[in-house]
């Protein structure tokens, strides 16, 4: 009988004229945003590569340890074609040093954009299905229960020897086989796209299971609101109507009333100030530890014969909004002049106590930072996210950018893999004895060989770790549908026919 | 036709529909005029407070020609518009102010002079927070309102076919075409009787606030923002209309009607623009940035060539002249830069055209002083300030018959004080007759639409089987 029963269900929902509209529309989206996804895509890739070799030229052109440009690079995410998530928005490299503490705060952006067409936001394809699924979702679901009612062939399906909960399965089944058509194809077209322009691996290839699975409970959570409202309503144009604001706010305009209107508590200004002036102190004390060391070898002042003879150059500042702290401690000179040649002994001594000083202190400064960051910004997008979850397109946008990588934490990951690199580079300066070294200051006699420098390598986090961010909210959906399913099987079974 | 227009009207008000409507467009009404009285105080407060810092460090050069002529005007602040609660537009990306200043690398001992240059807004790199669209009237009317509209009409005559109520309307001695305009009207004055109440209870926080000043100008504009809004709905309202009565049955008009607005709404604007803008790249800002230098080098090389070390002084002109040119040079390839940059967006906007979404979203931001257009004013008003400037600078000169009347060198300028009231002051100003021009194209597209749509809508209302 539940076999009958689907079979009818597929065969009224495959026939009509919706579906091949639904069918057509989501395939030609999916496809031309794709192709201009992978356009752009591509150009981040050749920005990111540029960026690469003009570091490398920078590093080799550093002389001295003391002048070195070392940064990082951050390369596009082949899966932000799915959702960008903050994988284009945020700094894609960033400075390594020992008086410096590389963060997700402190980064740049190569390859910057033209503002006047900044506006314009590139869709991607979960957007594309969070608009598209949903609506779909909907628009089959409004009048399955409501019209059966109004046309009175619930009452003949019900006179069979028959459940209401195997009839709410059968639809249920039906409707979700039809409607994974479009979704199915529309992605195989853009793998299709995907495979030929850029090489996935096998573990790329799971992430976007992740992505389908996830999309698939999404567009069942819509599905069964669908049903709820067709079941609680007794004519379908309510059941439309109703269906379509519910869209409408759910999709339009609710993620962007609550991001509007929270707006970050008023004492943030208040504990950016305290964490400043903490950091502040730190640097004190570690410029005053620097002055004494340089009184005890009376070499102190900004104009005394050995800063002369060193072309020194010192900073060490803290940024009041975001914290960034750094100590830089350098020599801009090309040669040291034979009559301050006494002077390169007590220039190692400086070098070797200052720059592990300027380590220790940047780190202790780091905490503090740390802290405060956590406090003031991720707390605040944490709390903007969790707002979002109450609609489903919230679940839906976490979930997937969680698959993606494309999440905090996912470029969290990077930053992370930044700082262990300023450890290892931090351990290489020591294990060189670089502190303590002529080459530090001065490159007149051999220059640095950067060749020995162990490379950056950054790992994007594998499936598992993905799967662990992506799950919750996964799961989140689940619950969602089981309890619409449960609402619906209810309201059905109470209801009069 | 009226007898037509009352019943739908009264058909829709009773409606669960309208009721949403309501509910809905108020709700965003409110949250955008809330947010507005929120951000704007301190927006304008921002622009008194730089506009002001401007001036008197302008001030403090008037102590000799000279130093104006080399230190330039300063910065020029962009004014904000009062009406920024209509459309933000891509406020959010673009910058705040130009700049004249002397900024750069010296030259060959000397102070260089002061150069136009138009800073890149660096955007916020450590936004972890998700994105969001802005409630703005124009996403309001864009998306909200023509989702409503949709909403009304698409069973407008195919519900009457179903319902079989179509045919005894046609029994009686009424012509078609009236029929049909009756339920054009009924359906637009139901769609905007919500909206016309969320607009009111809109301007009415905003006007009674003490915050915010709207003069004559500004309800000038928002009158014709809701002309505007008037066209747009009419256009989805024929659409509509159109879909209903080509389709005849109402689950697939809707379906129809939703794709439809589905890609010409939320979609196509954005794809269209990533398409149109991809068409040639200009170089990066950083590598704009990096060939700039390169030129200030090549200017500095090829005076050391001709005139050898800075150490031994040619003659004043010929230090005036150099000064001068180089000034030139390095501003026109900023203005090059720039241009190339305003083209890449024009061509980007060019091509979205096509929707009227973002023919709205354009009208909008011209005639709320906000966005890229607007931004365009701004850069034309900088740039005939700075030509006002300079100007200024060399009839002063003039003026003074002890001096060599070579600007940008001490010994060759006038050394008589400067009144600082005498010196020109950059003033932002709108200018509502240009924002009719550039618009022009945009409303007679619009016009165009709703013409097209309109005489399909009736044509496929005629040619009807009943």
């Amino acid at each position: 009988m539940l076999k009958i029963l689907i079979r009818r269900e597929l065969l009224d929902n495959l026939m009509t004229f919706r579906f091949a509209a639904v069918l057509l529309i989501t395939l030609l989206l999916v496809v031309a945003n794709t192709v201009v996804l992978i356009q752009d895509y591509e150009q981040r890739l050749k920005s990111y590569n540029d960026s690469v070799k003009r570091h490398q030229q920078e590093l080799r052109n550093s002389k001295t340890y003391s002048t070195a440009f070392l940064f990082v690079n951050r390369a596009p995410n082949p899966l932000s074609i799915f959702n960008a998530g903050l994988d284009k928005r945020l700094g894609n490299y960033i400075g390594i040093y020992h008086g410096f503490m590389p963060t997700l705060w402190d980064a740049r952006m190569h390859g910057t954009d033209n503002p006047f067409i900044a506006f314009f936001s590139s869709i991607d394809i979960v957007f594309v299905f969070e608009v598209i699924l949903s609506l779909m979702g909907l628009i089959f679901a409004y009048d399955a229960i409501a019209g059966e009612r109004e046309r009175g062939t619930l009452r003949l399906v019900l006179a069979q020897p028959i459940g209401r909960g195997q009839i709410l399965l059968a639809k249920y089944i039906s409707t979700m086989a039809c409607l994974l058509v479009p979704l199915i194809l529309s992605l195989l077209f853009a793998l299709l796209l995907l495979t030929r322009s850029m090489p996935l691996s096998t573990a790329d290839f799971l992430r976007i299971a992740g992505i389908v699975l996830t999309s698939f409970a999404y567009l069942s959570v819509f599905y069964l609101i669908g049903l709820l409202i067709s079941v609680a309503t007794r004519r379908t144009g309510t059941a439309l109507m109703l269906a379509m604001f519910i869209w409408g706010f759910l999709i339009l305009v609710y993620p962007n009333l609550i991001r509007a209107t929270v707006s970050p508590g008023g004492d943030i200004q208040a504990r950016v100030k305290t964490a400043h002036n903490q950091i502040q102190q730190i640097l004190n004390e570690y410029e005053r530890e620097r002055q004494k060391f340089l009184e005890t070898e009376g070499i102190a002042g900004e104009s005394s014969e050995f800063s002369k003879a060193l072309g020194f150059y010192h900073q060490a500042d803290v940024n009041p909004v975001t914290l960034t702290t750094y100590i830089e401690n350098m020599s801009v000179i090309s040669e040291i002049r034979p009559d301050f040649e006494k002077y390169v002994p007590v220039a190692k001594r400086y070098y070797n106590f200052v720059e592990p000083l300027a380590a220790r202190t940047v780190e202790k400064a780091w905490r503090v930072r740390k802290q405060a960051l956590e406090e003031i910004y991720v707390k605040q997008a944490t709390t903007d996210r969790i707002l979002l979850k109450l609609s489903p397109v919230g679940i839906y946008d976490a979930a997937t950018q969680a698959w993606t990588g494309t999440d905090l934490s996912g470029l969290r990951d990077f930053f992370y893999a930044a700082q262990r690199y300023r450890k290892v580079v931090i351990d290489y300066l020591y294990a060189k004895d670089a502190f303590s070294s002529r080459e530090w200051f001065v490159a007149d006699k051999g220059a640095v060989d950067w060749r020995t420098l162990p490379a950056f390598t950054f790992q994007r986090s594998d499936v598992g770790t993905n799967a662990k961010r992506a799950l919750p909210d996964l799961f989140l959906l689940l619950i969602c549908n089981l309890v619409l399913f449960m609402a619906i099987v209810l309201i059905f079974i109470r209801s009069e026919v | 036709m009226w007898h037509i227009a009352k019943r739908e009207l009264y058909d829709n008000l009773n409606s669960l529909r309208f009721a949403l409507a309501t509910v809905l467009l108020l709700a965003l009404m409110l949250t955008n005029a809330v947010l507005y009285l929120r951000e704007h105080p301190k927006r304008t407060q921002a622009y008194h407070n730089a506009a002001a810092g401007a001036i008197k460090t302008l001030e403090s050069r008037s102590t000799s020609l000279y130093r104006l002529a080399t230190e330039g005007p300063g910065d020029m602040h962009k004014a904000p518009s009062p009406l920024r609660f209509c459309a933000e537009g891509d406020e959010a990306f673009l910058p705040t102010h130009a700049g004249g200043a002397n900024y750069g690398r010296r030259i060959a001992n000397m102070t260089p002079i002061w150069r136009m240059f138009y800073p890149q807004k660096t955007p916020n790199l450590f936004n972890i927070r998700p994105d969001f669209t802005t409630l703005d009237w124009a996403f309001i009317v864009g998306y909200v309102l023509s989702f409503i509209a949709i909403l009304f009409t698409f069973d407008s005559i195919s519900g009457e076919l179903e319902r079989g109520t179509l045919r005894l309307t046609l029994a009686n001695a009424i012509p078609r075409h009236i029929v049909l305009v009756g339920k054009f009207l009924g359906a637009f004055i139901s769609v905007n009787i919500p909206f016309a109440v969320a607009v009111l209870m809109n301007l009415i926080l905003i006007s009674t606030s003490d915050a915010v000043q709207l003069n004559a100008e500004a309800w000038g504009r928002l009158g014709i923002l809701y002309g505007i809004v008037i066209l747009y709905t009419c256009l989805f309202i024929a659409l509509g209309l159109l879909i209903s009565a080509a389709v005849r049955e109402s689950g697939v008009s809707l379906v129809v009607l939703l794709l439809i607005w589905v890609s010409f709404v939320v979609f196509m604007p954005n794809t269209l623009a990533s398409i149109g803008s991809r068409t040639s790249v200009p170089i990066a800002y950083e590598e704009f940035w990096v060939r700039r230098m390169q030129l200030a080098d090549a200017a500095r090389e090829a005076y050391r060539n001709k005139y050898g070390d800075s150490q031994t002084t040619p003659s004043v002109h010929v230090l005036g002249e150099y000064v001068t040119s180089e000034a030139e040079e390095n501003e026109d390839y900023n203005e090059a830069y720039l241009k190339l940059q305003i083209e890449q967006g024009k061509r980007a906007r060019a091509i979205t055209r096509i929707s009227p979404t973002a023919i709205v979203q354009r009208l909008f931001e011209s005639f709320a002083g906000t966005g890229f257009e607007r931004h365009l004013q701004f850069i034309e008003n900088v740039q005939r300030y700075a030509r006002q400037y300079r100007e200024f600078v060399i009839d002063t000169d003039r003026a003074d018959p002890e001096s060599l009347h070579v600007v940008g060198i001490q010994e060759g300028m006038s050394q008589k004080p400067v009144s600082p009231e005498a010196i020109p002051k950059f003033k932002d100003t709108l200018n509502l007759n240009r924002d009719f021009n550039t618009a022009a194209t945009d409303l007679l597209l619009l016009v165009l639409f709703l013409m097209v749509i309109a005489s399909g809508a009736y044509l496929a209302f005629v040619r009807l089987e009943i």
